[in-house]
């Protein structure tokens, strides 16, 4: 652990570097990627121009949940580019090989050998909004609440992580993916509103098959002072754990199961 | 597999007039465009499940917002649902990625291959993603537009005058969108790494051209700028024109306008490109 810890450190620490080896490069990214984020939130804002509510939810509830719901995703952007491209540069061009030879966990190195350092700017902006929608709430919080934000904001970030690591995982088995990852991706946009806007199948699934739910809707309504979902709150950690405990399993089913292109 | 029968027939070159001969160089591309993607159909399958999941997220939300009001901003619950869902369906047709294409090209050192056509770059570039969406055209498009027409309560177009304006004023959605991606995507040159300010130009679009919620929606004050800007001309007025909210001679102004649009946007794209070149560095290749 300790030793994991500390070449994460070094991995870092040295693909910072070769970021940050063409500052105005990455500094046009980090902003262009806020604007992005940023826009993303115009939707909310139109159309809260126009009603008072959604389902009893007010602009400032609706915003809080769509912020906590970027938060997290952001934590798992910094570390998820090489899942995308992992069927692509890892078992194609075999690149998984030398990931292979190294004496550290396969997981490891393919999580941290890049990052999407811009990213970052997605859990600045997130709570940024999140800590506007405290003040204009008027919600008190006590140490306690920032102790689980912090714990779900973890959680929700194990989620992403699971849901995405268990697809990639796929590409293992099927070389060619038939690109299950985007509509997965894409039902992201589900957990930025009320759950309960959805019918039954999509709440189940949102809650059971793709956890997203409990990356966003179940953590937000506890911090809002909602109580209708309070068990689902308190088992969040436990679904984030039990769903990542299986997407290693599978992932480690995975690599038991590679055979190198031999290019 | 079976990419036989769709692929066509290759273009004879010899013996025709200059200008015939320029054209068919450009079909050429069309053609390499749509069997380029052929290559990559089945991601088309799961891009269908793509836009029905975009569709119904915003099924759900504008449902539970008509729980409450019959009519908002004109638009009652089944126009704002057909607006929506046809916005999403022209978008599967008219959406390119000319921006992220060029922007790998340079990152790759490839754009020398480029250079080295005797063709207008801009013209080639056109051609292929005109390719490209004549294929999700037959195998994206009308399987969403079938899929939704049966899941979703959606309006048929006001009349067949309409559709047929409709249709025409999407086929110019293509040309701008292609435009703008373009003229975008020659920043690369001089930017290098612009994955950034391509996602910002995503969600711009998205936003801007009307299809996650109709621009009357918006405040005066961005109602008023947005006239000025092609970015509405995208999805929000083929999409009035759908549901028969553009009439007559506003129909043809809006297409004039969307024209107008397509030249200057293929005219600033032309002057980037001569203005990026000059100062292309090839890394590699």
């Amino acid at each position: 652990m300790k030793r994991h810890l500390r070449l994460f450190a070094l991995y870092f620490a040295q693909y910072t570097k070769v970021r940050l080896a063409y500052k105005g490069d990455f500094l046009i990214a980090f902003f262009s990627s806020m604007v992005a984020t940023v826009l993303g939130f115009g939707f909310v804002w139109v159309l809260f121009s126009k009603i008072p509510k959604l389902q009893g939810w007010s602009f400032y509830e609706i915003l809080f949940l769509y912020a906590f719901s970027i938060t997290p995703l952001g934590l798992f952007n910094v570390v998820s580019w090489n899942l995308y491209e992992f069927g692509e540069q890892y078992i194609i061009q075999a690149k998984f090989d030398r990931v292979l030879l190294r004496p550290v966990s396969t997981l490891f190195q393919v999580l941290f050998e890049r990052f999407r350092l811009e990213s970052f700017q997605e859990v600045v902006t997130g709570l940024g909004v999140i800590y506007i929608c405290i003040i204009k709430l008027n919600l008190k919080w006590h140490v306690s609440d920032a102790m689980w934000f912090a714990v779900m904001v973890v959680c929700g970030f194990l989620i992403y992580l699971s849901v995405f690591l268990s697809l990639t995982a796929v590409s293992f088995w099927f070389e060619d993916r038939v690109g299950i990852v985007p509509p997965v991706f894409n039902m992201l946009t589900f957990g930025r509103y009320p759950l309960t806007i959805y019918n039954d199948f999509i709440q189940f699934m949102l809650s059971w098959i793709v956890p997203f739910g409990f990356a966003s809707f179940y953590p937000t309504t506890h911090f809002l002072g909602r109580q209708s979902f309070r068990t689902y709150f308190y088992l969040t950690p436990l679904v984030a754990i039990a769903f990542f405990t299986l997407a290693v399993a599978v992932w480690n089913r995975g690599v038991l199961n590679y055979s190198s292109t031999g290019s | 597999m079976t990419s036989a029968p769709l692929a066509l027939p290759s273009l004879p070159t010899r013996n025709r007039s200059a200008a015939a001969q320029q054209a068919l160089v450009y079909a050429e591309f069309v053609r390499v465009g749509f069997i380029n993607t052929l290559a990559y159909r089945l991601r088309y399958y799961t891009g269908i499940v793509t836009y029905f999941i975009y569709v119904s997220v915003y099924y759900f939300i504008w449902k539970a917002i008509y729980a409450h009001s019959q009519r908002i901003e004109g638009f009652d619950f089944g126009q704002i649902l057909t607006y929506i869902a046809v916005g999403w369906m022209i978008r599967s047709f008219y959406y390119n990625n000319i921006d992220q294409d060029l922007a790998e090209q340079v990152v790759e050192g490839k754009l020398a291959m480029d250079l080295i056509k005797p063709v207008n770059v801009q013209a080639m570039y056109l051609a292929r993603a005109l390719g490209e969406s004549a294929f999700r055209l037959i195998l994206l498009t009308l399987p969403t537009v079938i899929i939704l027409f049966t899941v979703y309560p959606l309006r048929p177009p006001r009349s067949v005058v309409h559709f047929l304006a409709f249709f025409l004023s999407s086929s110019l959605s293509f040309f701008i969108v292609a435009g703008i991606n373009f003229a975008v995507g020659t920043l690369a040159i001089r930017l290098k790494s612009i994955l950034g300010l391509l996602r910002a130009k995503y969600f711009l679009l998205e936003l801007f051209s009307g299809l996650l919620i109709p621009i009357s929606f918006f405040p005066h004050a961005f109602q008023a700028a947005f006239a000025y800007m092609p970015f509405q001309y995208i999805s929000y007025i083929p999409v009035l024109i759908y549901l028969g909210k553009l009439n007559g001679v506003f129909i043809l102004r809006a297409l004039g306008i969307q024209f107008f649009w397509v030249v200057a946007l293929i005219s600033l794209g032309d002057g980037m490109w001569r203005w990026s070149s000059r100062r292309i560095t090839i890394q590699g290749g």
